[in-house]
């Protein structure tokens, strides 16, 4: 039996699925209608990416926030990271982004928001799914009716000041940096170049910045789909190149060669910009390259592993108090000082201030990290199997130290394993760190050995 | 109560309709639209418009999400007047289109009323054919890359107004002192325009378009025009004065006089002007609505057909005959359509038929209405018992056996001067009873039908 698609997947995440006969104007409806009755009532800011049934969606989650009685402030297509600075600024009671962030176009889903501006916590989660299933959601009459308001402008501006706050945005403004971009025609197409040009003075060679026309490449903006944006970066000399997905909280960094650079290696990178400016921890998730780990130990900081997901990682910094956070492989970077959220514009303005605060060019600041090797890879899912999986991976290695909070992690003197089941995916998926080349691919062949 | 608990939602061949909040949902909304979006021809775009209601908004997001997910393009009139948008449908060659409006119920009800092409509303078997994709729930929703676009229409006032002007002769009219009781619908936003581009000079009261409160309940019937327009008519020295619902599809009216018009002289007067002009002679009407109609049919040797009540009815019957056969198809509430706007319900077309009349007859028209023989009517209803429905229309066609007897919507029975009917209402929980004589009101008769009416309670 080949395994299943996840065409549509109701859960404490929220609601994502393939737009048409799976994820439906009618699921979409009943879950903001399910949001705006666990808010209570009030204003609720709705934003989304760039995708076809965006707009769609838009209404539906409208149509939903207004029957339970909300009023909605709609701010037309955003990052959802300035969507969520958004919410947090304007007195509401809570924000809905309309985006399926790095899945394929026919994905969307909801994100849901708290007043905040953040995740809701794992327990508000499984509440609003049970008020959702139980479908007792408040139904506001005619007088309690509210209206759909729109602010298209106000967002991006607050998102940059914030940024900037914590960078010296003059510094980078005078070396009138030569940045190449890549939105991937995403929400990111609206508000980057401003962000690039106007705001940090950047000599900027764009592509895919077009938000009507649909994503050029895959979402997820991982080294084998970036060819385009590091060819422009060789070609058109520039000194780095950043690339984002559609919904603008994931980013990738491009050296001066053409060369994309690791996520561990960026997000250690914005780590010790934060570290050297701000008091605090850290806090990644368990796939996360132990490069952290150096980096944090040369500030004297600690670092806090979570189970893999933005909320996980979120709700650990929270109780921690962390400076700084993210998840490696992801692309995320989320620095509290800006918003507790995943935010490519902070990792943009971090490198170009590091830059031109050392005057070294991208390559040489990531170049002068501890060097590991890593292995990532996945294995289709049969359910049943995970624990005996899991028993002979234990056996195999009976010295290690283990961490069963997500999956198992095995950390070895050598470096370290990861198995976990995908959140969003019926696949395991399995990562490997070592200081060699040998020593991880010898990690994770044994692993797929066992896996058989 | 639980009569109106049960009726707070309808679900019908006439669409949907319900209190928002009590029946009717974001959920119903999002199914029917989807629903609609299934059912009409692909390929065109859908006109959609709504009146001022509060609710209008989250009923206008939700139609828009379950039309753009079938694939269609959508086209938003915003607050628009119905027979706008039923104008827009046609003038776009649209797939059709959805008013959200309850019309002349009051602000806490909305409703979605479909339009096919050429905007006339669904037949009956398009309508069962559109409720049974309904509760199927099955539709029609494409691929992500197939998803509709919206598009706003800021002017489709304009045009409507330009195929106005062309039937009737707006030089001859605009001097008419006129003022109109808008009771905070979509009406103002027509009128204010014709005095704006054609000089006309109507007076608006209650022209302000109200979310929650109406300036009052937006029926159009005599009581509601004796409110507080009739006594606006000699201080204003007004023409005439017309009372409009909340989409502007019916109308009332109160002469220069101030006398409230009963809503019942709205398609008399109108079968009066209209059987003249042109070679349709058929007057479709339902089986509640004046003798007065037959009478000034006879006349101008017009003949009334009667189907039973309501918009559904009328719809059916239109289309068995050919347009140039009918003079006007309408109700006893005020809602008439022409077949010059092809069969549209459209009360502003009303009011500038009525106010074309004064001018070719250069009469006054209290003096029109005067001219016409009396006939006296009389309403009243009875708490619904269901179950003894056919029993006491059984009862009642037995004792009125000397009479001549129509079952074509409930019972009426007629005589050469009188007739009385009685049905269950499509709105309330309640039985309806009307009976009406030429000259003065059939009291004993009425009586006597309501008693036996109740004691079948």
């Amino acid at each position: 039996m080949p395994p299943r698609e996840h065409l549509l997947k109701i859960g404490v995440a929220g609601i994502r699925g393939v737009v048409g006969e799976f994820l439906t104007p009618s699921l979409a409806c009943s879950f903001a209608q399910a949001f705006g009755t666990y808010v209570g009532g009030g204003r609720v800011v709705v934003g989304r990416d760039t995708r076809a049934s965006g707009e769609m969606l838009m209404h539906a989650v409208a149509c939903g926030l207004l029957a339970a009685g909300c009023e909605v402030v709609d701010t037309g297509i955003l990052p959802t990271p300035t969507i969520q600075m958004y919410v947090a600024a304007t007195r509401a009671q809570g924000g809905i982004a309309v985006t399926a962030s790095h899945n394929p176009p026919e994905y969307n889903a909801l994100k849901l928001f708290n007043a905040q501006g953040l995740f809701f916590n794992t327990y508000e989660r499984a509440e609003l799914l049970d008020l959702y299933h139980q479908s007792d959601f408040r139904q506001a009459p005619n007088e309690e009716m509210r209206r759909v308001i729109t602010d298209y402008e106000s967002a991006p501006k607050l998102h940059f000041g914030k940024v900037l706050a914590h960078v010296d945005a003059e510094r980078i403004r005078q070396r009138k940096f030569r940045v190449a971009l890549d939105a991937v025609n995403g929400a990111g197409a609206v508000t980057t170049p401003g962000f690039l040009l106007d705001t940090l003075n950047c000599d900027l060679e764009a592509i895919s910045v077009d938000p009507t026309k649909p994503f050029p490449r895959e979402a997820e903006p991982r080294p084998e789909v970036l060819g385009e944006i590091a060819e422009l970066v060789r070609r058109c000399h520039r000194d780095i190149g950043f690339a984002q997905d559609p919904d603008g909280d994931r980013l990738a960094v491009i050296d001066e060669t053409g060369f994309v650079l690791d996520n561990d290696d960026v997000l250690a990178l914005a780590v010790d910009a934060a570290l050297r400016r701000l008091p605090g921890d850290v806090v990644v998730n368990l796939t996360t390259s132990s490069v952290i780990d150096d980096v944090a130990s040369a500030h004297g900081r600690r670092v806090y592993r979570t189970p893999v997901g933005e909320a996980n990682v979120v709700e650990t910094m929270q109780a921690v108090n962390a400076v700084i956070g993210g998840e490696g492989s992801n692309g995320g970077i989320i620095f509290p000082a800006v918003h507790l959220c995943r935010d490519s514009y902070t990792g943009m303005a971090f490198l170009l201030d590091r830059m031109a605060e050392t005057g070294e060019k991208i390559s040489t600041l990531a170049g002068r990290l501890p060097k590991y090797f890593r292995r990532y890879g996945k294995v289709a899912f049969q359910h049943g199997r995970l624990g005996p999986l899991m028993q002979s991976l234990e056996a195999r290695f009976p010295a290690a130290l283990k961490d069963r909070s997500d999956g198992l992690k095995l950390l070895l003197p050598e470096g370290w394993i990861h198995v976990r089941a995908s959140n969003t995916e019926p696949l395991l998926r399995v990562a490997a760190e070592a200081k060699s080349e040998q020593q991880v691919e010898k990690l994770y062949g044994e692993v797929l050995t066992l896996f058989g | 109560m639980a009569g109106e608990a049960v009726k707070s939602l309808r679900i019908s061949q006439v669409g949907l309709r319900g209190v928002v909040g009590g029946g009717l949902t974001a959920a119903h909304v999002l199914d029917f639209a989807s629903a609609f979006g299934t059912f009409l021809e692909p390929g065109k775009a859908v006109i959609i418009g709504r009146d001022p209601r509060a609710s209008g908004i989250m009923i206008r997001e939700g139609v828009v999400a379950g039309l753009l997910a079938c694939g269609r393009n959508v086209i938003d009139l915003g607050i628009a007047p119905t027979p706008v948008i039923q104008h827009t449908i046609r003038r776009m060659d649209a797939a059709g289109g959805i008013s959200i409006g309850a019309s002349h119920n009051a602000a806490e009800w909305n409703a979605l009323k479909f339009f096919g092409r050429n905007a006339i509303y669904l037949s009956t078997a398009e309508a069962n054919e559109l409720l049974d994709i309904y509760h199927l729930k099955k539709f029609s929703f494409v691929e992500w890359n197939e998803i509709g676009k919206l598009r706003k229409e800021a002017n489709a006032l304009d045009p409507y107004l330009d195929e106005l002007a062309e039937v009737f002769d707006f030089n001859t009219l605009r001097g008419f002192r006129v003022v109109v009781d808008c009771c905070s619908g979509t009406s103002a936003l027509i009128l204010r325009r014709m005095n704006e581009r054609f000089g006309f000079s109507f007076i608006l009261i209650n022209e302000k378009m109200q979310g929650v409160a109406f300036a009052h309940e937006p029926a159009t019937n005599k009581d509601m025009v004796g409110l507080q327009l009739a006594p606006l008519m000699q201080p204003l020295g007004a023409d005439a004065g017309f009372l409009f619902d909340a989409d502007s599809d019916r109308v009332a009216f109160a002469t220069e006089d101030g006398t409230p018009v009963s809503e019942e002289m709205v398609l008399p007067l109108l079968a009066d002007y209209q059987l003249p002009r042109g070679e349709g002679k058929l007057i479709i009407t339902n089986v509640s609505t004046t003798a007065l109609v037959d009478e000034i049919a006879s006349r101008h040797g017009g003949e009334v057909v009667r189907v039973a009540v309501g918009r559904q009815a009328a719809i059916d019957a239109l289309s068995i005959y050919r347009p140039e056969q009918i003079a006007l198809a309408g109700e006893g509430t005020g809602a008439i359509m022409m077949p010059q706007f092809r069969f549209v319900y459209d009360g502003i077309v009303s009011m500038l038929a009525v106010l074309s009349m004064m001018r070719e007859r250069g009469r006054k028209l209290s003096e029109i209405i005067g001219a016409y023989p009396k006939y006296s009517i009389l309403k009243g209803q009875v708490p619904l018992v269901t179950h003894r429905m056919p029993a006491l229309l059984a009862a009642l066609r037995e004792t009125y056996a000397d009479g001549c007897a129509s079952v074509v919507d409930g019972l009426r029975v007629d005589w050469p001067d009188r007739w009385f009917h009685v049905r269950v209402s499509q709105t309330e929980p309640v039985v309806r009873i009307i009976s009406e004589r030429r000259g003065d009101a059939p009291r004993e008769l009425h009586d006597a039908v309501i008693e036996q009416v109740r004691s079948f309670a």
